[in-house]
């Protein structure tokens, strides 16, 4: 079952790139092709939140992993459907050619297909091999425009990011080392049977190895002070893409490091080493977060700051631990997820109308482009952590993790943090949808197909605000369970 | 104190024949017939018929230096194993011979400068900054031997690496080596830090230092150059690869001690004739680049001996 | 019981490697580049064969066979190619002069000593004492590329601190299992086909492969 979603985003991707310059046919099958994964995706999550985890041989999923697959067929498919007006656009502005459009298309699927392989594989070594397939396959969709800054951006993140993920793959090497002297021969780097014998695991060896795996999928996660790729790779690559990295791929390198972090929590080293780290990271990455916030000019790098910010959130919500604090975390993947494209699929609208990526060159979004504006208002409103929208009940979660476990000075800079996100980040936004625009700018939105997934994800999101779905709601659980947060 | 006597002077008598072997191989390799390998031997006899002269302005240094150096080649002569091993007639070790060269290029150098004459000092500056490098090289190298062999003494370290076959060879003896041959060719003024057969200004590091010398006082100045290089090779032949020489002064055992240092001088009288012809001298600001990776490997050997 | 003589390849195998590192740290030339570079993979499919032998896991041979026809054949002949095709001009340019640069590869070397000292005790493997290279070998690798201006010595850059994963792995755990170790190459392999395409891509735009030119997104 798990191979079928595998196997169709793959067998989708070499239909478009088979394709070529009939367009309009690959817009068809990728629309076709997204619906069709999310469906089947959506029933593989729902049978492992149903039933528990899946286990076939090479192949795993459990409920985090499952929490992953809703996060990359939802962001997924709806990039998807966005791309489709989005390279229309493209296609008319003489920006690319027929078979380019192909291209891409075909290696979004592959991106999709690598990410996928990330979250179902139950080897480490694999889920490393896929964490470095989805860099070098995305590599093309940041360096998509071949402009010399989307090629500088496609650049740094080849470089820097493969010097990252190199080092997750020793830590992966030392952790390999400590179930040696258990397994013997028989070992064989799978997440489950290190699980299983994860209370004989040599300590030295973990640690190290949990370092190393930290900095180098945390490299890769956007955590700072390895985070200096990312707003490069997220303002340069298209919008679409932007959103299924910031959405959906840091995501999957946090799930990485997270593996780890449960191995470590039932290890005889306990949870304290790894999420004393993980909080010292998040506290990190919030800080420089938000200090590039405040001073930011382009307003896709502002949407790539907030990423490290709420990855930052997320590393201090399973960095407090305890209950709420992983259920904010986990929640908070999720919620960021959805706001984090909503944004940038607002972003890719105002950069197509207005051409120009300068917060000070965008003026009066409200009078243009009221649709674009309301949603981009609702986002970021939504991104801050205002009620009553989703990102409040996480955010809320792990502030309420951070006094409950007496970690009160981090707690207390968490929140003051936030608030200076809120105002800088409000700020920005609605500098960008207020004031007088541009002369000459005519009123309309570019697309009202790019409209259809805004709302669908602005509507998700509000009612993720409201009150949790059961089954997720369970599914979380049983996630908090895995992680040791019940007790 | 006998076997060390005889080494001193073997080593003396045969240092102009290296000199001139490491220049009939380069002729050779370049296709000349070039002189005579006892040719060394005419120009130090010539010279020795010749008064010294000495500049009006130099100190006693100018006259004391030629002086110095061969004495402190003779001295370091009698520390260094040459033949066999059992020559612990005197006390010495490595330290003392590193720094009796120490002293013979500070000496030089001061002579250099002595004179007065501009290419002296330029000569004089350019080696103490080679020598900054070369110094702590050689050190090193000569240390990670005294590591594995757990001596400082020459003639121990050559006795204990020869007797325990081959037990003791490691990487980091390779890397010490490596490191000591190129700080041999540097200060030994050879190709391709100097170049000992011109007398170009703007290149020349060692000549120019000897370049105000004259008569008896050249002939000592050279006499113990040839004399350090057959040292250095020596050094190398016997603290690096000691595989031969005679450890309990047999008959055979110095027979084949004999055959064993005469081959691999021979050898590395080649290596330096082949380094010499197919390399062209470096330029003075490239210098550095050598000299730190020769550094680089003798910091490797001490450290590969920690690890391996 | 291990052989002697085993041993003594492994470490001087080992030592080969760690001169490598240095010798690409000292050479000028794009070309010794690749030719050490290549050397240095050839020493490491050595070791690999060595440990292959002494402990009897054929899947081991495999590793080193694949190793050494990838990265010491493969790979720097794409990259000699690459240099070739973009034309770049042949010197290095180090961004910290090579003297400078090889003490402070001596110092990351004593240091990757210390670090690795408390788990070199830990290993069993008998190449454990290998993993004070490896580390070694990693953190120069990351020195040269951020030391040295072109494109394409990054990419080199890159592939020596994958060596020194390789030897990480050799040296604790006799290799990784089959499948992963498998995925590793063939990501390697695909990592620098990408890259030698994207500096082919910077070549025509910038109209050079020095990479200080990516300096224009910043904040």
């Amino acid at each position: 079952m798990i191979e079928a979603a595998l196997i169709l985003p793959a067998v989708l991707a070499a239909i478009c790139i088979l394709l070529g310059r009939r367009t309009r046919l690959v817009e068809a099958v990728s629309v076709a092709g997204a619906g069709s994964m999310l469906v089947l995706g959506l029933y593989l999550v729902f049978r492992v939140f149903d039933q528990g985890s899946l286990d076939e041989g090479i192949w795993y999923m459990d409920q985090f992993s499952g929490l992953m697959m809703l996060i990359i067929v939802l962001i997924g498919s709806l990039a998807m459907v966005y791309s489709v007006p989005y390279m229309r656009h493209e296609l008319d502005s003489g920006e690319v050619n027929p078979k380019k459009v192909a291209y891409y298309y075909g290696f979004l699927f592959l991106f999709i297909f690598t990410m996928v392989l990330v979250v179902v594989s139950d080897n480490l070594g694999m889920v490393w091999i896929a964490v470095e397939a989805t860099t070098l396959v995305s590599a093309f969709l940041v360096g998509f425009h071949n402009k010399a800054t989307s090629l500088e951006a496609t650049w740094k993140y080849l470089i820097i990011c493969s010097i990252g993920i190199s080092l997750a793959l020793l830590g992966t090497i030392f952790i390999y080392a400590s179930s040696l002297p258990i397994l013997g021969e028989g070992s064989d780097l799978h997440w489950t049977s290190l699980m299983a014998v994860a209370d004989q695991l040599d300590p030295a060896f973990l640690k190290i190895g949990f370092v190393l795996v930290l900095i180098g999928y945390g490299t890769k996660a956007g955590l700072a002070p390895m985070h200096t790729w990312l707003p490069d790779a997220h303002s340069q690559s298209p919008s679409p893409v932007s959103a299924l990295l910031s959405g959906v791929l840091l995501n999957c390198a946090m799930y990485a490091v997270l593996r780890y972090h449960v191995l470590l929590t039932h290890s005889q080293l306990g949870g304290g080493f790894s999420s004393g780290l993980l909080l010292l990271f998040g506290l990190l990455s919030l800080g420089i977060a938000a200090a590039f916030i405040i001073t930011q000019k382009d307003y896709k790098r502002l949407l790539a700051y907030s990423s490290i910010e709420h990855m930052g959130i997320i590393s201090i919500g399973f960095g407090f631990g305890g209950y709420w604090g992983i259920f904010g975390g986990l929640l908070h993947m999720l919620n960021h997820s959805l706001t984090k494209a909503l944004l940038f699929f607002g972003a890719g609208n105002v950069l197509q109308k207005y051409g120009t990526k300068n917060i000070s060159e965008v003026r009066g979004l409200v009078r243009t482009m009221p649709f674009t504006a309301a949603l981009l208002m609702l986002g970021a409103l939504a991104i801050t952590g205002s009620p009553p929208f989703s990102i409040f009940t996480s955010e809320i979660m792990v502030l309420t993790a951070g006094i409950d476990q007496g970690n009160i000075l981090p707690a207390i800079s968490y929140s003051l943090m936030l608030v200076v996100v809120f105002a800088a980040f409000m700020g920005h936004i609605v500098k960008m949808v207020f004031g007088e625009p541009p002369q000459g700018m005519e009123k309309g939105e570019i697309s009202k197909m790019g409209l259809v997934p805004m709302i669908a994800l602005a509507v998700m999101i509000t009612i993720m605000g409201l009150f949790i779905p059961d089954v997720l709601a369970d599914a979380l659980r049983d996630i908090i369970a895995l992680f040791g947060g019940l007790a | 104190m006998l076997t060390s006597l005889v080494q001193t002077l073997l080593i003396l008598a045969l240092s102009p024949l290296f000199t001139g072997l490491i220049r009939k191989l380069k002729a050779y390799f370049q296709g000349r017939q070039g002189a005579s390998v006892l040719q060394p031997y005419w120009d130090l006899a010539k010279l020795f018929h010749k008064d010294s002269v000495v500049s009006q302005d130099a100190s006693w240094i100018m006259t004391a230096t030629p002086y110095v150096c061969m004495t402190a080649v003779i001295a370091a002569s009698f520390m260094v194993p040459f033949i066999t091993t059992s020559s612990l007639g005197f006390v010495g070790d490595l330290i003392v011979v590193v720094y009796l060269f120490g002293m013979m290029r500070f000496f030089m150098a001061l002579a250099g400068l002595d004179a007065g004459s501009s290419f002296g000092g330029m000569g004089s500056s350019r080696e103490m900054t080679v020598s900054a490098i070369v110094e702590p090289t050689i050190l090193l190298s000569v240390f990670t031997m005294a590591l594995i062999s757990g001596t400082t003494d020459l003639s121990g370290m050559s006795q204990s690496l020869a007797t325990t076959g081959f037990d003791l060879v490691r990487p980091a003896l390779f890397l010490a080596l490596a490191a000591f041959f190129i700080s041999t060719l540097a200060e030994n003024a050879r190709v391709p830090v100097d170049n000992p057969s011109t007398h170009l200004e703007l290149t020349m590091i060692h000549e120019a230092m000897v370049l105000e010398h004259s008569g008896k006082h050249l002939a000592l100045m050279e006499w113990s150059s040839m004399t350090k290089l057959l040292l250095y090779l020596v050094i190398m032949a016997n603290i690096f690869l000691p595989w031969g020489i005679d450890t309990d002064l047999t008959v055979l055992g110095l027979a084949t001690g004999t055959v064993a240092i005469i081959l691999k001088l021979l050898v590395f009288s080649l290596a330096i004739a082949l380094v010499e012809s197919s390399m062209a001298k470096m330029r003075l600001f490239r210098l550095p680049n050598l000299l730190t990776v020769s550094f680089s490997l003798s910091l490797l050997a001490v450290i590969s001996y920690y690890i391996l | 019981m291990v052989s002697t003589l085993s041993l003594d390849a492994i470490n001087t195998l080992a030592a080969m490697i760690l001169l490598a590192d240095f010798m690409l740290v000292a050479s000028s030339r794009m070309r010794s580049l690749t030719r050490i570079f290549a050397l240095q993979s050839l020493a490491m499919g050595g070791l690999a064969a060595v440990v292959a032998f002494e402990t009897g896991a054929e899947h081991i041979y495999v590793i080193a066979v694949l190793s050494v026809a990838l990265k010491a054949v493969v790979i720097p002949r794409f990259i000699d190619y690459i240099t070739e095709k973009i034309q770049v001009n042949r010197e290095v340019e180090p961004l910290i002069k090579i003297p400078g640069s090889l003490l402070i590869c001596a110092a990351i070397t004593i240091l990757a000593y210390f670090v690795t000292e408390p788990i070199m005790e830990l290993g069993t493997a008998i190449t454990s004492n290998c993993l004070a290279i490896s580390f070694a070998t990693v953190l120069i690798g990351m020195f040269l590329m951020v030391s040295r201006k072109k494109a394409i010595t990054q990419v080199i850059g890159l592939l020596v601190v994958e060596n020194g994963v390789f030897l990480a792995a050799i040296s604790t755990t006799y290799s990784m299992p089959m499948v992963v170790e498998l995925g590793v190459f063939f990501d390697i392999f695909v990592g620098v086909v990408i890259m030698g395409i994207f500096a082919f891509r910077i070549n025509r735009t910038f109209e050079t492969v020095d990479s200080t030119v990516l300096r224009r997104l910043k904040d």
